[in-house]
């Protein structure tokens, strides 16, 4: 457990802010709260494959086994990337986030329920 | 022995009463037009049929390929003697029916009649289908699509009774074609490597036999809904709402022959006796059939409703083939019985669709002239309606088995075929329903002929506490009928106030589009009782035998 | 030369998009054209595509960004092997019919939304960013790569269900956001597994390197837990993508509440492209060998397959919404096309029965997309035409739309698995594939799932052709429908359902030479191949 802590403890941070960002989606009724806990997930992955690139004994593409350890260019790339898709989302749910408000006037799941069970 | 050809005959039967879907819609504007193209229809397809017979009784087989339908499998019809059997039949039948239904649809002013005949039409179309299905998935095909076509038929009325009667024909036919056949053809295709009728055999012999019995079961139950195998029956009795040269053509021939043919197919070809014998299944068969016809007679006997009665007659019948089918089995070790029982049960394919049909008509032209739909409001029928009445007693007297009509001669054969399998269990459920029929059939003729509406004898098993059937606390006989309330029907049947008038026997009873098929139709039933062998449905047949067993 | 055409497939589309905007700076309501245009441009290139593919025998691969990259070889220990730097387009027999259907479905929904609409060049924009998407996960070799098309999809999609008018539809968009993003983000955890135990992405390379035949891997990496956990995380992800129970929460609504055309092409095409690369990564990335170590993780999801067959089709028949009804259905048929995925790399799969289980999931994924855009199309038309959305209000329309009534039919039989058609063609090819591999809890869903669908389609048949037309005065509450509120119907509107019809009824009797195409396929997944090699 120590050891899994001191040496793979962005791993475990992986997993908690994973555990973290999900639990908010699910458990939170505010719209906007939803939002950032899927952002907190995606970041989880982000963090995830960066430390991925710089752990030891992680395989890099293209050189293999000699010498190293190397920082695989690749997991940086593809987080810029999955960043670029993140905020894209980010933009498109809270534009939608705003529209619900100004027509219901209400960011909260429940009452949103109850609004338009009433319409 | 036999030699195939490439020919589009059998494509063009099919064909033929699909065009005339087409043609029929789009004349839908002018009925007489409208009308014509189903007889055109039926007597081309007739007349493409009967062009094949000669050829397929030399031993030609004519076939024609469209091509593989899905991997390993072709769409493809042939026209061999089984198939002709019921193609024959089939397309004969419509000939008549089309203008029998056209008497009885404008007779009752009915709404939607385009969609009737175009409906009607393409159930046609699918049953030659059926009969020149080369394959199970071809049969499949066409199987399924003649469920679709009849629904349009079965809840014609478009009332809550009718499409009550209208789903719970389609579950059971689905239940039965998209489940169970399919699944059972998926079966038999895994173990063999074909679904070509009469090439499965060998693989299926030497398949193992848990799947080969549990692909038998399927097929079976699957095609048995459609024959009105017991428990899986009771959507028959409801389709009968629709109306009448429906539950004539298609619910005494086309479609419950489908079943029955398919049961043909399954037993003569895709397993051939000698499977059914190595796996033992020709007896549990039996047994259902048996059981069927004593049980759907007895439960005859207790409706009062003319055509729910002819239906659970027609569930009985049905039976008779399905019996003589599966004494294939039990049959196999001596070829004279073998070729009795396959015999007795094809032959009854033709013959009781002769008599059914005319019961059928007979009820339809009773409820079409005088609204008149319980047997307990005919007695004395007979007088406003003689001729219809006397074919309606020689039909029964068909189904009952006497001699000179054509039920006799398959009984007949079906009796001895099961004394020479040593099954002589199944001759004495076959006497005792022909009792039966008598039981519930004699009484409808006595009735008419014998009896006078205010003198009526009570019919205890109708009325009393076992009887009745369905409960419809409606019998009470009271008024003529009225005219233009005809979704309503069943109220007010009956003879008027001072009984039922006299007719002479010269066909004043009602439209001669009407009577004329009926007439015909009983003419053919004797005719059929008579001469078997040369009006070449028995030759046929004996084709069938010799290729059984060869 | 012809490879390049994999790269102009998904490019065309986004250079439209932004031709559709910046036009329509100039002129108002071009979108329209130009994504006509474009789309019919694309339809070409990717006949063109096809027809390399499948009658040349071709496998068109493409790297993305010239030489420097590409498959390289490099030798390590003295073994020579090769990888690839960057990201390949493959065109082979499975991707090829994806993007012929991408580009079929495409043009189909354009008829449909001349009249029907959304209007407005912004939606077109996003429409062809959406195609272009489409054709991405279509044609991408590379797993990473395959989550940004998935979500360049993604948002096209939420973007376009939230053009619907109502606040209800933006509900629904942001509910399918989440759920859908979250799902994606599952996806890219299991590519981030995979990544992390083999250093590939490339599909081809992420396949050798599980399979062990890179020099500096000892064995096969199939029992290691993070691959195997990397198939749980594509799995959940991409099951949630296609929509499978219990799984499927946001499509429903997502459906439902979109512009009538945008379903008739989501339905059709989102859910597919996901299922789409499913298959691809099960069959040709993870191969039947992984499946041989890992016999209950394929189980698990054969069930949940198995439990959305049912419960999509049981709560489809609850419905009161037609288009509630035909979303649930989908999940139902998703059900039968993971079944059959997954039927196919099962350890007691034969060949025979791989073979004809790969047959049985693309023909019932084209075919139901066909299906599915067709019914949803019949359904705009009946509300357009007639304001007729719900299950009591279609009574009796069919004398007044024939037509459209005759397409729905045939569609909803279709659907069903009456032959000959499409449905009957791909239900036939699953089922036979779980029989041959005596899977008989699968062979029982499958077949039963033919009266299942029964369910919910006669009891609309039932309504539309057998009952009563409801009064006149129910008619006139209802809000007029099309976008410009008139209740008129385009031909355009009506021809995608009797087109989609005449196409699902072809297609059955074309059901053994669609198969034919893809036996490269099945060839390939026995073998446990990487690559999809004529």
């Amino acid at each position: 457990m120590i050891d899994l802590l001191t040496t793979r403890y962005t791993y475990v941070l992986f997993a908690a802010l994973l555990v973290v960002g999900l639990y908010i989606v699910i458990a939170s009724s505010n719209l906007v709260k939803k939002v950032i806990g899927l952002n907190i997930f995606q970041t989880a992955i982000f963090l995830f494959f960066v430390s991925a690139a710089y752990i030891e004994g992680g395989a890099s593409p293209v050189i293999h086994g000699e010498g190293g350890p190397y920082a695989s260019p690749l997991p940086q790339v593809i987080v810029l990337t999955a960043i670029v898709v993140g905020v894209a989302l980010t933009a498109v749910a809270l534009a939608l986030v705003v529209r619900i408000y100004s027509e219901y006037g209400t960011l909260d799941e429940q009452t949103l329920r109850e609004v338009r069970a009433d319409e | 022995m036999t030699d195939v050809v490439a020919d589009p005959r059998p494509l063009l039967a099919v064909l033929a009463s699909a065009l005339a879907i087409a043609l029929i819609i789009a004349s839908h504007r002018r009925p007489n037009i409208r009308e014509a193209w189903s007889v055109v229809a039926a007597v081309t397809k007739f007349a493409i049929i009967a062009s094949m017979l000669p050829g397929v009784l030399d031993g030609t087989e004519y076939r024609w390929s469209m091509g593989d339908l899905v991997g390993g499998i072709e769409f493809a019809l042939r026209a061999d003697a089984l198939g002709m059997i019921f193609a024959t039949l089939a397309s004969l039948l419509w000939i008549f029916t089309a203008f029998y239904a056209t008497g009885y649809m404008r007779g009752l002013d009915e709404h939607a009649q385009t969609r009737f005949f175009a409906a009607f039409a393409a159930s046609l179309s699918t049953a030659v289908g059926v009969a020149f299905a080369e394959n199970l998935v071809t049969i499949f095909v066409f199987y399924e699509l003649l469920s679709v076509a009849t629904y349009p038929l079965v809840a014609h009325d478009e009332d809550p009774e009718a499409r009550a009667a209208g789903r719970k024909y389609v579950a059971y036919t689905f239940f039965g074609g998209g489940v169970l056949v399919l699944a059972g053809t998926a079966l038999v295709f895994v173990l063999t490597g074909s679904t070509t009728f009469g090439q499965t055999g060998a693989a299926l012999a030497n398949a193992d036999p848990a799947l080969a019995k549990a692909a038998f079961a399927l097929l079976a139950t699957g095609f048995g809904v459609k024959a009105g195998l017991m428990p899986l029956h009771s959507w028959l009795p409801d389709a009968m709402v629709a109306p009448t040269p429906v539950s004539g053509l298609l619910h005494a021939v086309a479609v419950v022959k489908s079943g029955v043919f398919g049961i043909a197919r399954l037993v003569l070809e895709v397993y051939g006796p000698e499977r059914i014998a190595q796996f033992g299944l020709g007896l549990p068969l039996a047994v259902v059939a048996a059981f069927t016809l004593t049980a759907a007679s007895v439960i005859a006997l207790r409706q009062d409703r003319l055509k729910r009665r002819l239906a659970y007659s027609t569930v009985s019948q049905l039976s008779y083939i399905v019996l003589g089918l599966a004494l294939v089995g039990p049959a196999l070790s001596d070829s004279q019985a073998l070729k009795y029982v396959i015999w007795g049960g094809l032959l009854h394919i033709p013959a009781h669709a002769f008599m059914k049909l005319t019961l059928f008509f007979c009820a339809g032209f009773i409820h079409v002239e005088t609204h008149t739909d319980y047997i307990s409001e005919m007695d004395g029928i007979g007088k406003r309606m003689p001729l219809t009445m006397v074919a309606f007693a020689v039909a029964s007297a068909g189904m009952a088995g006497i001699p000179l009509v054509a039920g006799f001669v398959s009984k007949w054969f079906l009796l001895i075929g099961s004394v020479q399998a040593d099954q002589a269990i199944f001759a004495v459920v076959l006497l005792i329903s022909g009792v039966l029929n008598i039981a519930y059939f004699w009484p409808i003729v006595y009735g008419a002929f014998f009896e006078s509406h205010d003198e009526a004898d009570s019919k205890p098993l109708v009325e009393g506490r076992f009887g009745g059937g369905p409960a419809e606390e409606n019998v009470a006989a009271d008024g003529g009928h009225e005219d233009g309330d005809h979704a309503d029907n069943h109220h007010h049947g009956g003879p008027g106030p001072d009984g039922w008038e006299r007719v002479g026997w010269t066909g004043q009873e009602g439209s001669w589009l009407m009577l004329g098929p009926i007439l015909l139709i009983a003419s053919g039933a004797v005719v059929l009782g008579l001469i078997p062998y040369e009006v070449g449905f028995l030759e046929l047949i004996e084709l069938v035998a010799e290729e059984v067993s060869a | 030369m012809s490879d390049l055409l994999l790269g102009l497939l998904i490019v065309l589309p986004l250079l439209g998009s932004t031709l559709s905007l910046g036009l329509g700076l100039v002129r108002e309501r071009v979108g329209w054209w130009v994504a006509t245009l474009v789309l019919a441009v694309e339809a070409g290139l990717a006949s063109w595509v096809a027809y390399v593919i499948y009658v040349g025998g071709d496998r068109l691969v493409h790297v993305l960004g010239g030489e420097t990259f590409g498959r390289k070889s490099i030798t390590v220990g003295g073994e020579t092997t090769n990888f690839t730097v960057g990201i390949e387009l493959v065109g082979d027999a499975l991707s090829g019919l994806v993007v012929v259907l991408v580009a079929g479905v495409a043009l189909a929904a354009l008829a449909y939304m001349r009249r029907a609409g959304p209007r407005g060049n912004a939606f077109y924009t996003v429409y062809l960013i959406m195609t272009g998407g489409l054709m991405g996960v279509a044609l991408t070799g590379d797993l990473f790569n395959l989550f940004v098309f998935l979500e360049i999809v993604g948002l096209a999609t939420y973007a376009l269900i939230a053009a619907g008018r109502g606040p209800e539809a933006a509900v629904a968009s942001l509910k399918y956001l989440v759920v859908g993003t979250t799902g994606a983000s599952m996806y890219l955890i299991g590519v981030g597994y995979v990544f992390l135990e083999t250093g590939a992405l490339n599909m081809v390379d992420v396949s050798r390197s599980l399979a062990g035949d890179a020099p500096w891997f000892d064995g096969a990496l199939y029992s290691e837990p993070l691959v195997v956990a990397a198939f749980g995380f594509v799995a959940v992800g991409l099951a949630t993508k296609s929509a499978i129970f219990p799984l499927h929460t946001w499509q429903p609504g997502a459906y439902a509440e979109a512009p009538d055309a945008v379903t008739v092409y989501i339905s059709a095409l989102a859910s597919t492209s996901a299922a789409y690369a499913f298959a691809r990564i099960t069959w040709l990335v993870f191969t039947p060998e992984f499946f041989a170590v890992n016999r209950r993780l394929l189980e698990v999801v054969l069930l949940l397959a198995g439990a959305s067959v049912v419960a999509g089709s049981v709560i489809a028949a609850m419905q009161q919404r037609l288009k509630r009804t035909f979303a649930y259905s989908s999940v139902a048929q998703f059900g039968l096309v993971f079944l059959g995925i997954c039927v196919a790399v099962h350890p007691a799969a034969t060949e025979e029965a791989t073979k004809f289980a790969v047959y049985g999931t693309v023909i019932h994924l084209i075919g139901h997309a066909v299906i599915k855009g067709g019914l949803f199309a019949t359904a705009g038309a009946l509300a357009a035409g007639e304001g007729a959305r719900t299950l009591s209000e279609i009574a009796g329309l069919a004398r007044r739309r024939p037509f459209i009534s005759g397409s729905l039919t045939v569609l909803g039989l279709s659907l069903v698995g009456v032959p000959p058609s499409v449905g009957f063609v791909g239900k036939w090819y699953i089922g036979v594939g779980a029989v041959g591999a005596n899977l008989w809890p699968v062979v029982v869903v499958i077949f039963a799932s033919t009266v299942l669908s029964l369910l919910y389609i006669a009891q609309i048949l039932e309504k539309l052709y057998f009952t009563p037309e409801a009064t006149e005065v129910d008619l006139q509450d209802v809000e007029p429908i099309a976008a410009d509120g008139g209740r008129s119907l385009s031909y355009g509107m009506a021809g995608v359902g009797v087109t989609a019809a005449v196409v699902a009824v072809a297609l059955g009797f074309g059901g053994a030479q669609l198969a034919s195409l893809l036996d490269p396929v099945w060839r390939a997944v026995v073998d446990s191949a990487p690559e999809v090699i004529a």
